[in-house]
């Protein structure tokens, strides 16, 4: 047990690490909408989209 | 061990001993396999905006709104029907070669990505065969888990398999974890511009490594022993969908895990891992990257509970933990998030108070702001009032007005004339709409983004700690969930039968949370009242579950073979 608990511990760190260092990213799981947010600033679509899984 | 004897071992009268090294390499064979198969899974999410602007940019907004229905598909219509398609399998052939096949199709088809050429070379052969692979994953991950948990549940002995299959629970965490660290360090090393140009298929590539190690894992083990006996003996289903579903007895207890375990569950774990991070970023306009560190911190702090829910679930019941996290989810769900509306945008909480908004409109201008695809488009300037102020993270009141009147923001003494879409000058009428309305906010007090919260401050130290008790109330209902739909099936269709319960309990209960709540947050113009989703669900699953759910952890999983 103790090997998975330093292991986890290991990981858990350099997670936290590399997060701290580039943390912008989308840590929301699952997506389905394919529009990128450049596509919906296009300058033909107005209209708002409120969010959608 | 022979498969006598370790079906014997596993039966209700064998005594407690530690966990044997074949036990060992069942749940680290199992659980590494299904990490890498959410590790796969993820990938999608974290990267959507470049493999986007790679596959999708370039499409007419119609066509995209198709691929986007079929990406949507893959989480929540193909995912349930991979629970049948390799339920049944596992109930058929085997629990071993299924999850096999399960890991070699999400291994494969998340691979393959890595030399998929984009929109620009393939022209709309590229996001058919993108979005092909993503059902493909669906359908896999469908079949992933139920074969898993009963893997290890069947490798168990009796009084353990709540400790030995709360491994299996803390896989989608870590793959998600994963997943972020395998494209940080990627996109850390090329840079922003290489990475969105190509190094993006890294990550991909990787999981070609991963396919490689959870293969050969899972090669060196052996059938489920309560499996191997029953086929030796003739006694598999020849057609474990009818008799799952098709017959009332087992039906019954299927619609029960549904409503009364996998529902709420399901509300409860993505409330506290997904909607808070949600909450934190599009209401409380919290900075992306601290509320990224916030959330994970207290994903790495909740983890281990999951293991210690599984095992005190041997101890006490996994009916009792489970209800006692649905219940408390429900009752401290509004007090929570409004105390990280105190810590995290103080600022915002008082001008709610000092300043409240009004959207004056006529009735017939508004509708239902549900977006359970994204494909849906919002044109009246009700509707866009309302998104707006919801998106900016303000609370407001509708107040009906004249026939025929634009809808107007008011803030105060002072007003903003809405927009329609669909005018001519749209364009110029929402940027002129959006700057007004923002102005009188920020004359009103309201914040436009929340002040820096630095590391380990009070108030860090505060949203750290409701964000971690939110991930416990997931550990809670979420560790204990597998031995127990485990227990509620008999061997012959125990596969088919609890991989569907679970799938469609996440996918749906759990996948439509952020549309749902964002639609009765937009309806009700307050940002705390997109909770009633998770509160009512977790409820309901509360009353059911206490009321028709019976306790497992006594129960003999083999008595029925």
């Amino acid at each position: 047990m103790w090997k998975i608990a330093v292991g986890f511990l290991v990981f858990a760190a350099l997670a936290l690490w590399m997060l701290s260092k580039g943390g912008d990213i989308d840590m929301g799981g699952e997506k389905h909408d394919v529009s990128p947010p450049a596509v919906e600033k296009a300058p033909e679509k107005t209209p708002e989209k409120a969010p959608g899984k | 061990m022979s498969t006598a004897t370790a079906r014997f071992d596993s039966g209700v009268n064998a005594a407690p001993r530690p966990m044997s090294a074949e036990e060992k390499k069942v749940i680290f064979a199992s659980s590494l396999g299904t990490i890498f198969e959410w590790y796969d899974f993820y990938l999608f999410g974290v990267m959507a905006a470049i493999i986007g602007a790679n596959f999708f940019t370039a499409l007419p907004p119609a066509t995209r709104d198709i691929f986007t229905l079929l990406a949507f598909a893959a989480g929540f219509a193909v995912r349930p029907l991979g629970a049948l398609v390799f339920g049944r399998l596992g109930d058929l052939v085997g629990r071993k070669y299924t999850f096999l096949v399960t890991i070699l199709i999400m291994g494969f088809s998340t691979f393959l990505v890595t030399f998929l050429p984009s929109y620009s070379s393939w022209g709309i052969a590229a996001p058919i065969v993108l979005i092909a692979l993503r059902l493909l994953q669906g359908l896999a991950l469908g079949g992933e888990y139920g074969g898993a948990a009963t893997y290890v549940a069947e490798h168990a002995p009796h009084g353990k398999r709540g400790a030995y299959t709360s491994w299996i629970q803390t896989t989608a965490t870590v793959g998600l974890m994963l997943a972020l660290m395998v494209i940080l360090a990627t996109r850390t090393t090329l840079g922003e511009k290489d990475f969105a140009d190509w190094g993006w298929r890294i990550p991909y590539a990787f999981s070609g490594v991963l396919l490689v190690i959870s293969v050969w894992i899972r090669l060196q083990l052996s059938e489920s022993p309560a499996f191997e006996k029953m086929k030796s003996e003739g006694k598999t289903s020849k057609a474990p969908l009818s008799e799952s579903f098709g017959q009332w007895k087992n039906g019954k207890v299927v619609l029960l895990a549904l409503l009364g375990l996998t529902a709420g569950q399901a509300v409860v774990w993505y409330t506290g891992q997904f909607y808070s991070l949600f909450f934190l970023t599009a209401f409380l306009k919290v900075d992306p990257a601290t509320a990224n560190i916030l959330i994970a911190v207290s994903l790495i702090l909740g983890t281990p509970f999951f293991i210690i829910f599984g095992s005190l679930s041997d101890k006490i019941g996994r009916k009792p933990i489970i209800m006692a996290g649905c219940a408390i989810a429900a009752l401290t769900f509004f007090p929570l998030f409004n105390a990280l509306t105190t810590y995290a945008n103080p600022k915002l909480q008082a001008a709610i108070h000092k300043s409240p908004i009004t959207v004056v409109s006529p009735a017939a201008d508004c509708n239902l702001i549900l977006n359970l695809t994204g494909t849906k488009v919002f044109t009246s300037a009700c509707d866009l009032s309302r998104v707006f102020l919801s998106n900016s993270g303000v609370n407001y009141d509708k107040v009906d007005g004249p026939a025929g009147s634009v809808a107007t923001v008011k803030v105060g003494e002072k007003s903003v004339v809405g927009y329609d879409a669909k005018s001519p000058t749209a364009k110029d009428d929402k940027v002129r709409f959006e700057k007004e309305v923002r102005e009188v906010l920020t004359a009103a007090g309201y914040p436009a983004k929340a002040d820096p919260i630095p590391a380990l401050s009070s108030n860090w130290i505060m949203i750290v700690l409701i964000l971690t008790l939110m991930v416990i109330y997931v550990t809670m209902v979420y560790g204990p969930i597998a031995a127990m739909l485990v227990e509620m099936f008999p061997t012959r269709i125990r596969y088919t039968s609890m991989s569907l319960p679970y799938h469609i309990g996440n996918g749906w209960f759990g996948g439509f949370l952020p549309a749902i709540s964002f639609s009765i947050v937009a309806a009700q113009g307050n940002i705390y009242s997109g909770l009633w989703y998770p509160i009512i669900i977790a409820g309901m699953t509360f009353v059911i579950g206490m009321l028709f759910v019976k306790e497992t952890k006594d129960i003999d999983i083999y008595a029925e073979d």
